[in-house]
Parts: structure tokens; sequence; C-alpha cells
């Protein structure tokens, strides 16, 4: 895994998440967009080995956390759900494109109902997304990997996703 | 001496982040939110792209307002939010008590539910609102009770199903075009009855009962409720035994209008 490729992405992934950009692809007057990292949070959770997938789900949780108003939350609720997913994967095989997407919508719902309530544990007064928002977003990313699923594993490639640092893949291993 | 490389295992790799997580958890607000606006300032240009804060506008002089602001403005938005909520919540409320209150004299007053006992509720309105005692209380648009007591700030509402609630009413009769007068008590229970109502009334199950115009109280007639039985009277049967149904669950109700007739000034 090339780490400082793999933060240049979460770092790119993070800005155009949260840019006004997103706007262009919302649907609905609640401006449901689609959660790139959420994406993200699931293609290596799914790829990598668990011992990358734990340092990938963390990260990603502290690029969505940094994006709002508590640091925290989201951290542990991507890394938790995330690594818990890495090892799901080991029992139940994420191949194809449609198990992934539902995967993706379920993680979403999941991470947001772990974050909400880590939220509510440092702020009473959190205001947060009720839950036919937090549900089209992750049905949107869902029905979105459908589209994005030949870029996003391309850059895996590119990031070293699943390579072993001698140069042997995952599944050539075993 | 070949230098060694540090590599935790799996299992202590996710305990420190679970520790780390927990530590930002645990950490105030506002130091976190250092690392938040950091992110924002450092990729402001970045995030507003295509946005209309991207455009130059009048006021922005490059002038930020200190942190304290922020919460002070921040804070005091949340508590406006929460007051508009409340008066957006009494705006409905009224507006659909008036739609059957047409009369420009009638005041009302909304007053929520603030504890509940046998036949009584009380209300966080009191004489500083206006409100006295014998007053009309609406509920959903019936009429679900009298005030009872009055202090500045609080008030008791006695409901018609309590047996110290009498009030004069009137009995639809559809059939003649007109209406049977007389007075409703509370039975105790969940409903009202209505005595003394002579025999050669034809009174039937399911019509309205109405609290009658008062002056000074009720400017004109609101429903209470709907005959349930109607029998000749065990004592006499001359007269019928009537028990009425209120509108409305007096549990499910949250918040009630007092009706506040305003006494014209005469100059």
């Amino acid at each position: 895994m090339k780490w400082f490729r793999f933060s240049m992405l979460i770092l790119a992934a993070t800005i155009i998440g949260s840019s006004d950009l997103m706007n262009a692809i919302s649907v609905t007057d609640s401006f449901i967009k689609p959660n790139l990292l959420l994406i993200l949070l699931v293609y290596f959770a799914i790829s990598c080995e668990t011992y990358d997938a734990i340092i990938c789900c963390f990260s990603i949780g502290l690029a969505a956390d940094i994006t709002g108003t508590l640091i925290g939350p989201y951290f542990l609720s991507y890394g938790i759900i995330g690594t818990a997913l890495n090892y799901i994967r080991k029992i139940i095989i994420l191949k194809k494109t449609g198990q992934q997407a539902f995967a993706i919508f379920i993680t979403g719902l999941v991470v947001q109902l772990v974050a909400v309530i880590l939220m509510k544990m440092k702020i009473s007064t959190v205001t947060n997304a009720g839950f036919f928002i937090v549900f089209a977003t992750s049905m949107y990313s869902a029905i979105l990997w459908f589209l994005l699923k030949i870029p996003v594993v391309t850059l895996g490639k590119w990031l070293g996703v699943g390579v072993h640092r001698f140069g042997v893949r995952m599944e050539e291993r075993t | 001496m070949a230098r060694t490389k540090f590599k935790p295992s799996k299992l202590t790799l996710f305990i420190g982040f679970l520790l780390t997580g927990i530590i930002f958890l645990l950490l105030p607000q506002n130091v976190t939110s250092k690392v938040n606006f950091a992110f924002i300032d450092i990729f402001d240009y970045f995030l507003n792209m295509g946005s209309a804060a991207q455009k130059p506008r009048p006021n922005e002089s490059g002038e930020v307002v200190s942190k304290e602001e922020y919460l002070r403005l921040q804070t005091a938005y949340a508590n406006l939010d929460q007051q508009y909520l409340d008066l957006k919540k009494q705006f409905d409320i009224l507006s659909k008590v008036r739609l059957t209150e047409p009369d420009p004299s009638t005041g009302l007053v909304v007053a929520k539910i603030v504890n509940r006992k046998d036949h009584q509720l009380i209300i966080n309105r009191g004489s500083k609102d206006g409100l006295a005692a014998g007053q009309y209380v609406l509920g959903d648009n019936a009429v679900i009770g009298l005030i009872e007591q009055v202090a500045d700030d609080i008030s008791s509402v006695l409901l018609i199903t309590s047996t110290n609630c009498k009030l004069p009413i009137k009995i639809s009769a559809p059939e003649i075009k007109s209406y049977f007068n007389g007075t409703i008590q509370g039975n105790g229970k969940t409903g009202a009855k209505i005595g003394n109502i002579p025999q050669k009334y034809k009174i039937k199950s399911g019509s309205n009962v109405y609290a009658a115009e008062r002056s000074g109280l009720l400017a004109s007639s609101r429903i209470i409720g709907k005959i349930s039985k109607c029998k000749l009277g065990a004592k006499s049967a001359i007269v019928w035994d009537i028990e009425v149904k209120p509108m409305y669950d007096f549990e499910n109700i949250t918040y009630v209008a007092i009706v506040v007739i305003k006494t014209p000034e005469f100059r």
C-alpha cells in the first residue's frame, strides 16, 4: 500500500465530497448527495488486508470528522464498522458489484447510527440529519458504486491495494 | 547495526486507534474545532469552488469575528431557531382554532399542558395572560373544560368529565332545525351526563352537544361531544338520562386554547 498516494486520494475525496461541486449531482430539495468517503471506506475495507484496512478505515473516519464540527465520532464509527466489514468479508465474499453496493448502503446506515450516538455523548444539542437523509444518501452512494467501481478499482491498483510488499497480490498468495 | 522497524500487531493497532478516537471524543469541542477551522481555512477556495460564496461580496473586507463572538452568535441563533419553532407551533394551533371562530372579539390564548391530574389539567398561562376563572378552554376546537383557578403564570382547567363542572348546553335536533337547552355535568369517569331533559323532546344517540354561548365568556356555540347513550330516566320516566362522549381523548391533547373575550372600550 502506497500511503502517500492514499493520503492524497483521501484528501481529494474529502475536499470534493464537502465542496459545492457535489451540488451539481445532488437530488431532491434536500440536496441528497453521495458520500464519497463511505464508498472508499467500503472499498478499502473489503479489498485490503486487515492491517491496512484498519489504518484506511480510521483515516477515512478522521477525514469525515475534519469536514464536520466534531472530531472523534466518525473516526470511531468508520474505524470500527470498517474493521468489522473487513472481518465480515472473510465470511461473506463481497465480490459482485450488487453485493458491494448493498454493503455500502448498510454500512452508510450503521456508520451514521454509531456516529450519532457518539455525538450525543459529546454534546447533547447536536442536530443530526433525519433518517430519510441518511437513508437516501446511503442509497445514492450505493447506486453510484455501479458507476464508480471501475475508476475506484483502477485507483486502488495505483495505490497498491491488495498488493503485498513483495509485489504478490493477496489472491495470488492464497 | 540493523534498524528494527516497529510494526504493531493488528489488535494493538486497532486498540491504539480506538483509544485515540476516545481521546478525540473526550477532548473539549473548542480544542478539536481548531482542526476543523484549520481545514476550512486551508481549503477554503476548493470547498467554495463553483458556489456563490466564491464571488466577491460587498461586505467581504477580510474581517473575521472572534471565536467567542462566533459561539455567542451561534448560541443566539440556536435559541432564536427554537423560539421560531415554538411560535410556528402556536401559530398552527391558533390558525386551526381561528378557522371555526370567526368572531374578531374572541381572543385566544394558547397554553401548554404542564401537568395532568384527575379531571384537571395544569397549564402554563395565568392572569398575566388575561386568564380568569370560568373562561372556556378549547382543545382541538372542542370545549374541554373551564378555567378553575388562576395564578400569575399558571392555571388549572376543570375538565368537563369532572362532577364539579357544570355548563349550559344545546343539543342539536336537525330534524326540526332547532336545539334543546340543558345543563351538562361530568360523570366523574370519561364522559358527562345531561339530566332533566323532558321525554317529549326527541333526543337521539349521536346528536351533537354544544356549549351554549354565554355573554363575556363564549361568543358562539362550540361543540363538546356527542350523545353516546340516551334512555329513559331511572328515577323518573318523564326525563331522559343522557350520556355524552367528549369529542377528543384528553390524554392526546398537549396544547389548549383559552377563549378570552375582549370587552369593547368605550371612550
